[in-house]
């Protein structure tokens, strides 16, 4: 005690605990001068994306006058049925058909032609009407198409419709009037591996200073499904399914969900026009 | 003799004193304001101060707004001379599957006075285990791919030679 009370180690000790106070001023400094007293938090955003129905008004007419349904019979063939695809989950089997030159999208228990939907396998669709069964093959033309009662291979090569089975991008957009179907598996597919849509279709982002105005198509390539789908270079995109793509998050977040999407809807800018383009996915 | 012993006790005093007195938590704010002008952002639920080091957990990582990476700790130490950076379990979101490894397990980037211009990197994930450096001189990333495991997905950015895959890159 006596020997750290000397002079010598008081001015030792004074010397430190200055050389401290000084290193904890320099700090202070800093701290004060150059750094921040708060970190960025991200907010997330947490704003309720309204629910999305898609609604076919037909303005300026009046009701339909309610007339007794009179038992009609049916005349029909099987035959008149084409299978264009089959989208077959354990838990919902639905398919989409050509009959009279209009594509139609059934599901299980709905009727066409007096024919109702039973089932599908991977390339085909089994209808009942009056307790038989018919079995209609995927891509088959009208003339080829047979019934249960003779089943037959449908041949790899055949269709005139497109043929949604490889592991690669398969599968067709076809145009059907006021709509476009894309291909479940080809949907999927692009779902699935982002790299492949950027080789056919490039987007790229608009700001308005730094804040992000949205994006905009920088090229379709020819050929490509994309180019199908009735967007061109130029196009901004403004909605996807009423949610509005004005950040990466909601780009990216709409990306992430698409796979549950049975149907979109995509408003684009185009010049000054704003344009609404339908799809079905099936 | 006595001049060479108080100036060493200086020395280390005053080392430990820029260590403990250390303002880490606004420090790493400004790590965060300067990630912020590259669009990356951390959010952390917990961030604990210790004598050398700064220890985050549940740190969320985004990137243009998109949550992209979840890390379940990060710890920043410093001994000025030695620094490193430890990350622990880092998930990257499930969208991303398709293009990055899912699970980095650990991850640890240590800088040294001794070699000051290269940080070395060593990580090993569901990937396997990468081992490499940064240069800081000639600002090159090299990254060599041990016991590569689910890789395929990089492949298109890696390069391969006699020691097996790896990761070039200039910044």
């Amino acid at each position: 005690m006596k020997h750290l009370f000397k002079p010598q180690a008081m001015k030792g000790l004074w010397s430190l605990l200055i050389l401290l106070l000084v290193i904890k001023f320099i700090w202070f400094l800093v701290e004060i001068l150059w750094l921040p007293t708060s970190g960025m938090e991200h907010a997330e955003e947490k704003s309720v994306k309204a629910l999305y129905y898609r609604v076919k008004l037909s303005p300026n007419k009046a009701p339909a006058p309610t007339v007794e349904k009179k038992p009609v019979k049916v005349v029909g063939s099987i035959k008149d049925i084409i299978l264009l695809a089959i989208y077959n989950a354990s838990d919902v089997t639905v398919i989409t058909v050509e009959y009279k030159k209009k594509t139609k999208v059934l599901s299980k228990g709905d009727e066409i032609n007096g024919f109702m939907l039973e089932g599908a396998g991977s390339n085909f669709a089994t209808f009942s009407k009056k307790s038989k069964t018919y079995k209609v093959d995927l891509f088959k033309s009208k003339k080829d198409a047979k019934s249960t009662s003779s089943i037959k291979k449908v041949p790899v090569t055949s269709p005139s419709k497109p043929v949604a089975v490889s592991k690669e991008a398969a599968g067709e957009i076809v145009d059907a009037g006021d709509h476009k179907i894309i291909d479940k598996s080809l949907f999927d597919h692009y779902a699935e591996n982002m790299d492949d849509i950027y080789e056919n279709i490039g987007i790229t982002e608009v700001k308005e200073g730094k804040d992000l105005k949205g994006f905009r198509i920088s090229f379709v390539r020819k050929g490509s499904p994309f180019a199908k789908l009735g967007v061109r270079k130029d196009d901004m995109i403004k909605s996807i399914n009423g949610q509005e793509i004005n950040s990466y998050n909601a780009a990216f977040n709409m990306y992430k969900n698409i796979q549950n999407a049975k149907n979109l809807t995509l408003i684009i800018i185009r010049g000054k026009e704003e344009m609404e383009l339908e799809y079905e996915i099936n | 003799m006595q001049m060479v012993k108080n100036s060493l006790i200086a020395f280390i005093i005053a080392w430990l004193g820029i260590l403990v007195f250390m303002p880490k938590q606004e420090l790493y704010y400004k790590l965060e304001e300067e990630l912020a002008k590259h669009e990356i952002k951390l959010n952390e639920e917990k961030m604990n101060e210790g004598v050398f080091s700064l220890n985050l957990k549940q740190v969320t990582v985004y990137f243009k707004g998109i949550n992209v990476a979840t890390i379940e700790e990060v710890n920043l130490f410093t001994l000025l001379f030695y620094s490193s950076i430890e990350v622990q379990s880092l998930t990257m979101d499930d969208s991303l599957k398709a293009m990055v490894p899912q699970e980095i397990e650990r991850a640890v980037a240590k800088h040294s006075v001794l070699s000051s211009l290269e940080v070395s990197v060593d990580a090993s994930g569901s990937f396997g285990s990468i081992v490499g450096n940064i240069d800081l001189n000639e600002r090159k990333v090299h990254l060599d791919f041990n016991e590569s495991k689910n890789i395929e997905m990089l492949k298109p950015q890696l390069k391969k030679d006699e020691k097996g895959w790896y990761y070039e890159t200039s910044f």
